[in-house]
């Protein structure tokens, strides 16, 4: 980015917070969770982002308004309107806003489905990786010794595992399907999040915080989710919003590679990999697919930036 | 009289008598040693060489009273001190709180003791969870020990908050919003909340202002008088700990070497490292500074991985001989000092003796260089407890 949010939003706030609030007034702290968000709400990058990425999520959620929109369903084959008559794909027109495939389906109505496979999969796969990433990180981390010895070799086995081949011959075994795509991509996630938190814990733990709750009396559990925990969120959800991105591309490759989710379900990766025979005759059946995922993973990346920037100035070199 | 020329046995301290006669310590430390291995343990390797932060370190601290606990920087007074709040295992020796020996009690044992004994922490912007409430910070020690209503613990930590000069109003805000010197009181009011008879007092002036310096400890002090409380108090600013101690322990190297009541040790000063350590004191009068005599250590402090054989100081004493190279001092009343005033040393300072006169009588190069083999001295200094 050429823009440097961090230095214009630091000048900003510096403004803003010099005339001191008058004694008695916002008796509330401003947690550092809110001073974050003031800090995003100033980045014009992000924002635009996640207006984008708002958008995207309505457009899954409301996928059935697309149909009822156009009234065409996403697995309805038009072969009459939908093809020329020597059986090509049709071009955008004002009945098939996006044209259609090669089976005569809209290509508008099924982005707006596939936008729901994406998104679940981003979401989901990222939350079951971040969830065992923490934990495993934090166990590390906190405990340190032989705990920490067994859980860093296997993060660095499992980031040493060919992940494509791996889920390839996985999904062939099990046959395709919603759950194990979660499965695999979330199971192969986890380790360069329990490296993140591992390695903050390792720094958090020696703060003299820490050994105020010990001598307060408190348990092992307690100092780690109580005390450390919310010290390692901000790192963990910069990386959460810069995972997304990463899993709906993983989820389009795994999908273009034919491990996808079962035909006729609609499925951006799947929509490109059909599109491949036909970008010479149908440069539209490529195009916005494609452009789908380009935006998608570009507006949560550089929403994933703006956060970073207002909560985590300092991961810049730790996440790149 | 003098005790001088009989060697003590190395290592071997005798524990700090009662100062107040029939009445059993509230604390006791006898033969206190922690030992940090250099590099940490590996899955098939383990270190062979030892830090001796603490070593053999024995002391009293009675109801009521401050101990000021004095040295310079890496001398071991943090980690006595988490020693003492069971921060830290033990490697040797006990600790005795109220009668009980707790130095071998498991975590899930010490809990009911954290409520006796607290420690109040140096770095008053470490110490203090950033993304946490201040009222959560100080309502911790409720919420661990079981007071778990949530207005009850508001009230309470309220209470406590006007207690150490806080408004209580600012219960929801962040630490990132106080000052030094405040967050030094969220601290107090942190270590108080569960009205401990003992408080371990690590540095808590040294980061602040000086001007903050006085309110604290001027807070602290109010504090004991309120509740009576019992403090160790550390500080490697002999001002401040002759302004709030009753009784003054020096430590240097991992050993305490001289103990003795505030005024005493200020104006019969027996340790030479005590008396270089006093005479760095600034004095506010100039006419006064000039008079006095002023004794600057050479060289720096030894490292607690391989400390000098004999006295720990030697290598750096005005008034060393040889025989300090070889025998450990044993820390007991010097010249017709009573009971109270303990000094490790072989050659104690007499009264009025000017330290700036002296010369060491030994040569660096005479402790450094290895004795011949089988002489009386290689043997000794090989018998030293050493990272062996």
């Amino acid at each position: 980015m050429s823009l440097d949010p961090t230095s214009l939003g630091g000048l900003v706030e510096a403004e803003e917070i010099g005339p001191a609030t008058p004694e008695g007034e916002a008796i509330e702290g401003r947690s550092p969770w809110l001073l974050g968000w003031q800090r995003l709400r100033r980045d014009r990058v992000a924002m635009v982002s996640l207006v984008i990425v708002v958008l995207i999520i309505l457009m899954a959620i409301f996928a059935p308004l697309a149909t009822w929109l156009t009234g065409h369903p996403p697995n309805e084959q038009y072969r009459q309107i939908g093809l020329t008559p020597d059986g090509q794909p049709k071009g955008p027109s004002s009945e098939f806003w996006f044209g259609t495939d090669d089976l005569g389906r809209d290509i508008f109505v099924r982005i707006a489905y596939g936008a729901r496979v994406s998104l679940l999969v981003g979401v989901v796969a990222t939350g079951i990786a971040v969830a065992i990433g923490v934990v495993v990180g934090l166990a590390a981390g906190f405990f340190g010794g032989l705990v920490d010895t067994v859980l860093a070799r296997l993060v660095d086995v499992i980031l040493c595992v060919p992940f494509l081949l791996v889920a390839i011959a996985l999904v062939s075994i099990t046959g395709p399907s919603l759950s194990i795509t979660i499965f695999v991509i979330g199971f192969f996630s986890w380790a360069s999040v329990a490296r993140i938190v591992r390695g903050q814990v390792l720094s958090l733990r020696e703060r003299e915080f820490v050994e105020a709750a010990r001598s307060l009396g408190a348990s092992d559990p307690r100092i780690m989710f109580v005390d450390i925990l919310p010290n390692v969120l901000a790192p963990v959800i910069v990386y959460t919003t810069l995972l997304i991105p990463v899993v709906i591309v993983v989820e389009a490759t795994l999908a273009f590679l034919g491990l996808g989710l079962p035909p006729p379900t609609a499925d951006w990766g799947g929509m490109l990999s059909d599109a491949q025979n036909f970008y010479t005759t149908a440069w539209w059946y490529l195009l916005c697919p494609g452009a789908a995922l380009l935006i998608t993973t570009l507006a949560f990346n550089l929403f994933g930036d703006g956060v970073r920037d207002a909560f985590d100035p300092r991961s810049d070199q730790l996440l790149k | 009289m003098s005790k001088s020329d009989e060697p003590g046995t190395p290592g071997s301290v005798t524990p700090t008598p009662s100062d107040g006669p029939g009445a059993d310590p509230l604390l006791r430390v006898e033969h206190v040693s922690k030992a940090f291995p250099v590099s940490s343990a590996k899955l098939f390797r383990r270190s062979h060489e030892f830090v001796h932060a603490v070593d053999d370190v024995s002391l009293e601290v009675h109801s009521g009273e401050t101990l000021g606990l004095v040295g310079e920087t890496g001398c071991g007074k943090s980690t006595l001190a988490r020693c003492i709040a069971r921060l830290y295992d033990l490697t040797s020796g006990s600790v005795t709180f109220d009668g009980k020996d707790i130095s071998t009690l498991t975590r899930r044992e010490m809990r009911p003791l954290r409520r006796e004994i607290q420690m109040i922490f140096q770095d008053p912007y470490g110490s203090l969870n950033p993304r946490r409430r201040v009222g959560s910070i100080i309502g911790d020690p409720f919420v661990i020990h079981g007071i778990d209503s949530r207005s009850e613990r508001k009230k309470l930590v309220q209470d406590l908050m006007e207690l150490v000069g806080l408004n209580p109003e600012h219960y929801n805000r962040f630490p990132a919003d106080f000052s030094g010197g405040q967050r030094q009181r969220i601290g107090t009011a942190r270590a108080l909340a569960l009205r401990p008879r003992l408080v371990v007092c690590d540095e808590p002036v040294s980061a602040l202002d000086v001007s903050v310096q006085a309110q604290v400890i001027n807070l602290l002090k109010d504090l004991q008088e309120e509740f009576g409380l019992t403090y160790i108090f550390i500080s490697h600013d002999l001002s401040v700990i002759r302004h709030v101690s009753d009784r003054i322990a020096v430590m240097y190297l991992g050993r305490i070497v001289e103990v003795a009541p505030t005024a005493e040790l200020f104006g019969n000063t027996r340790h030479p490292y005590t008396r270089a350590l006093l005479s760095a004191l600034p004095v506010a009068d100039p006419d006064e500074a000039d008079r006095r005599e002023s004794i600057v250590l050479v060289g720096d402090i030894p490292s607690p991985t391989n400390p000098p054989s004999g006295c720990r100081f030697h290598t750096r004493c005005p008034k060393a001989r040889p025989d300090c190279a070889v025998t450990d001092p044993m820390l007991e009343p010097a010249y017709d000092d009573g009971s109270d005033h303990l000094t490790a040393c072989l050659h104690p300072l007499a009264a009025g003796e000017d330290m700036t006169l002296d010369r060491p009588q030994i040569e660096d190069s005479e402790i450094l260089a290895a004795p011949a083999p089988g002489s009386e001295l290689a043997k000794e200094i090989r018998d030293e407890p050493g990272p062996h």
